[in-house]
């Protein structure tokens, strides 16, 4: 139990630090939720051209997203001739593998795949703490037990994940139409990897 | 279809399959998810140069071209090239292997595949279904349409989950010169 405390006094003197580090000011939470508008349209497949850079290699593919209903979405990624090489749905409190290619078939990649479309593709985030930063308004929120700052201007521009003080995970948004964004980068920090996104429909 | 037109059906691909030199092709390419509203629709063009050369060029709504050369596949996928060597992975060999194999139809080795004939209208409709377990993971069943003529006027690749690829060929000219420059990437 003592060493339950001690980690949750850490975890909230490091998650303050974030917002410290980056004089992020502290405001009242005016709504209970934050939400990502971007794959929110159950009528709308999001079609994407990817580009993987991890370390030195490079490769592509297209990764194609679906709101099956409320809290559920469908991530599939294929190679551009149509080979499928993971499928997930994702859910509000599950996640579940359909396919995913022998060759890929790794916890740590699996993990890692999951903690990011999760961020990316999750409609409603519970928010604990609010602040503003020059024309931002900053939520933060926790998704897999990991900390999110949401920076919203006029729409949903950045979703920076944090740990150990750190930025670990930047989630881009940009070139916004009709809620769609057709341009997202995923940059992570800690490992040489970028995912880049660029929409095709 | 009866045995007779089967076998007749089976040597015509085959008697096409062997004076094919040379293939130039456009192609659409419709993936189909049972999740999606609408299929995901590329076009491009195919070039093939017997016995090994195969290259796929999409241009719509993406440029990305990939060459099957000499055990090596050359990705130019908007200009940023990259290259996978065949020999470390068995799958990409076979994928190759079948690749060749369904854009000239010959594809009836029935030590690979349990094979079945159908009638689509005026042509012909083929399931080829793997017998490897390994294969049979990926696809379900290849579903080639030939023409009268015994040309594949349409690959369909079907996944386990029911889940498709469908490409259609249009324009396709057989035997026209194709340069060796021409696969590269």
């Amino acid at each position: 139990m003592r060493y339950l405390l001690i980690s949750c006094c850490f975890l909230m003197v490091s998650c303050g630090s974030y917002s410290k580090k980056h004089q992020l000011t502290e405001r009242e939470i005016s709504n209970k939720f934050i939400t990502n508008p971007y794959f929110s349209d159950t009528s709308q497949d999001f079609v994407y051209k990817a580009n993987i850079q991890v370390y030195d290699n490079n490769f592509g593919g297209l990764l194609i997203i679906k709101k099956i209903e409320d809290g559920n979405h469908r991530v599939v990624f294929t190679t551009e001739m149509g080979a499928k090489l993971f499928d997930f749905s994702i859910t509000e409190t599950n996640f579940k593998v359909n396919y995913i290619l022998d060759d890929l078939n790794k916890k740590l990649l699996i993990n890692l795949l999951k903690t990011d479309f999760k961020a990316l593709v999750q409609e409603r985030n519970l928010v604990s703490r609010r602040y503003i930063k020059d024309s931002f308004d900053i939520y933060k929120t926790t998704i897999l037990g990991k900390s999110h700052f949401y920076y919203v201007s006029d729409q949903l521009d950045q979703i920076i994940r944090t740990g150990h003080r750190k930025e670990k995970v930047h989630f881009l948004f940009t070139d916004i139409n009709n809620n769609i964004a057709n341009h997202i980068i995923i940059k992570h920090h800690n490992i040489n990897l970028q995912i880049a996104l660029k929409s095709i429909q | 279809m009866n045995s007779a037109e089967a076998d007749a059906l089976k040597s015509l691909v085959k008697q096409q399959a062997k004076t094919t030199k040379t293939i130039t092709s456009a192609f659409t390419q419709y993936k189909h998810m049972d999740f999606l509203s609408n299929d995901i629709v590329t076009k491009g063009t195919l070039h093939f140069k017997a016995p090994n050369l195969v290259k796929w060029s999409y241009v719509e709504p993406f440029a990305y071209s990939v060459v099957f050369k000499n055990e090596t596949l050359f990705i130019n996928d908007e200009g940023k090239k990259s290259h996978i060597d065949m020999r470390s992975s068995k799958l990409f060999k076979q994928l190759n292997s079948l690749i060749i194999k369904s854009i000239k139809g010959d594809m009836f080795n029935a030590e690979e595949f349990i094979i079945e004939y159908y009638k689509s209208g005026e042509n012909g409709l083929v399931y080829f279904k793997p017998k490897d377990k390994k294969s049979a993971s990926f696809i379900a069943s290849f579903q080639l349409t030939f023409n009268k003529q015994g040309d594949v006027e349409i690959v369909k690749m079907i996944e386990p989950s029911g889940d498709y690829t469908k490409i259609v060929f249009s324009n396709k000219e057989l035997n026209n010169p194709v340069s060796d420059a021409l696969f590269t990437n």
